[in-house]
């Protein structure tokens, strides 16, 4: 009798405990958060233009020919102190979407980026796409947020590297 | 106690502040070595160049110093540029020439002359 209940005891946390851990492959909301450089530089100088990406939102290689080419930056010169420039780099590549820091947000978002692809442009990614196809444009064409590349207009907390789905505030 | 403390504060911030801004003012116009005219930088601040998007202070600072602008690129929300709505603005000098060094050869393509700078920080502080 003793045994029978143990028996039906283990099939039960089995059964609780395998799609307990399924589903817990998935993302949870609190799990939508990426580390953060911590310079104050990194909001100071590169958050004073546009949102302070999170750096696990690329890869290591794209930062290193981002922070290289800054004085050529998507069509400005955004030329920073070379030891600032160095210092943030090198947090950059430490929490980069494909480093050993990596969270499982982190990995899926390299898993989407082809190996021989070196992107500059983080909306541009098999994961961004993913996760806001369900956006319109008239949304991105609000005059709050303008484009793709302002998280900071929706993701409340973008520049502390959190994008969970309850901290969304979309400006009318 | 406690309450007296902070009414002081309070009382002193926006002294301190104004300040700050005369001491980075003063900065400007030493080096500017002729004074500064409010008059002219208001001048540059309107002027529009032919460079692309970001052919004007405007372009993200709206015609208004006092209102908050944005990004031309990135939409990214900028604060008011005239202390008298944001007391942060032309406080630190070091920040003033950063954003002087940016910002001029974005719209201008070349440095501002130290006489524009004071000229433009003149303005900007005397914006009620």
């Amino acid at each position: 009798m003793a045994e029978v209940k143990a028996r039906s005891l283990a099939v039960l946390a089995l059964a609780v405990l395998l799609p307990g851990a399924w589903i817990s492959q998935g993302l949870a909301d609190h799990e939508a958060v990426f580390p953060m450089p911590k310079e104050k530089q990194y909001v100071d100088e590169c958050g004073s233009c546009h949102t302070a990406y999170a750096p696990g939102l690329l890869p290591a290689r794209s930062w290193l020919r981002l922070m290289a080419g800054l004085e050529r930056h998507f069509g400005e010169d955004a030329s920073i102190e070379a030891t600032v420039r160095d210092r943030l780099t090198r947090s950059l590549v430490e929490l980069a979407a494909d480093s050993p820091a990596s969270n499982l947000l982190m990995q899926r978002i390299n898993a989407a980026i082809p190996a021989g692809d070196t992107p500059e442009r983080i909306t541009r990614g098999g994961f961004f796409k993913y996760m806001h196809d369900e956006v319109p444009a008239a949304i991105w064409n609000r005059p709050g947020i303008g484009s793709p590349a302002n998280c900071g207009a929706c993701h409340t907390k973008a520049n502390s590297g959190r994008y969970p789905e309850r901290e969304i505030l979309i400006p009318k | 106690m406690k309450q007296l403390v902070l009414v002081l504060a309070a009382l002193a911030s926006p002294l301190a502040c104004a300040d700050t801004h005369r001491q980075v003012l003063d900065q400007l116009v030493l080096a500017a070595g002729s004074g500064a005219s409010a008059a002219q930088g208001e001048r540059l601040f309107r002027m529009k160049s032919d460079h692309g998007e970001a052919a004007s202070c405007s372009a993200c600072h709206t015609d208004d110093p006092k209102a908050a602008g944005r990004h031309v690129r990135t939409h990214k929300a900028i604060e008011p540029l005239a202390p008298v709505a944001n007391p942060a603005r032309f406080t630190d000098t070091a920040k003033v020439e950063k954003w002087f060094g940016r910002n001029c050869k974005e719209v201008l393509d070349r440095a501002c002359s130290a006489q524009e700078k004071a000229d433009f920080a003149a303005y900007m502080i005397s914006v009620r």
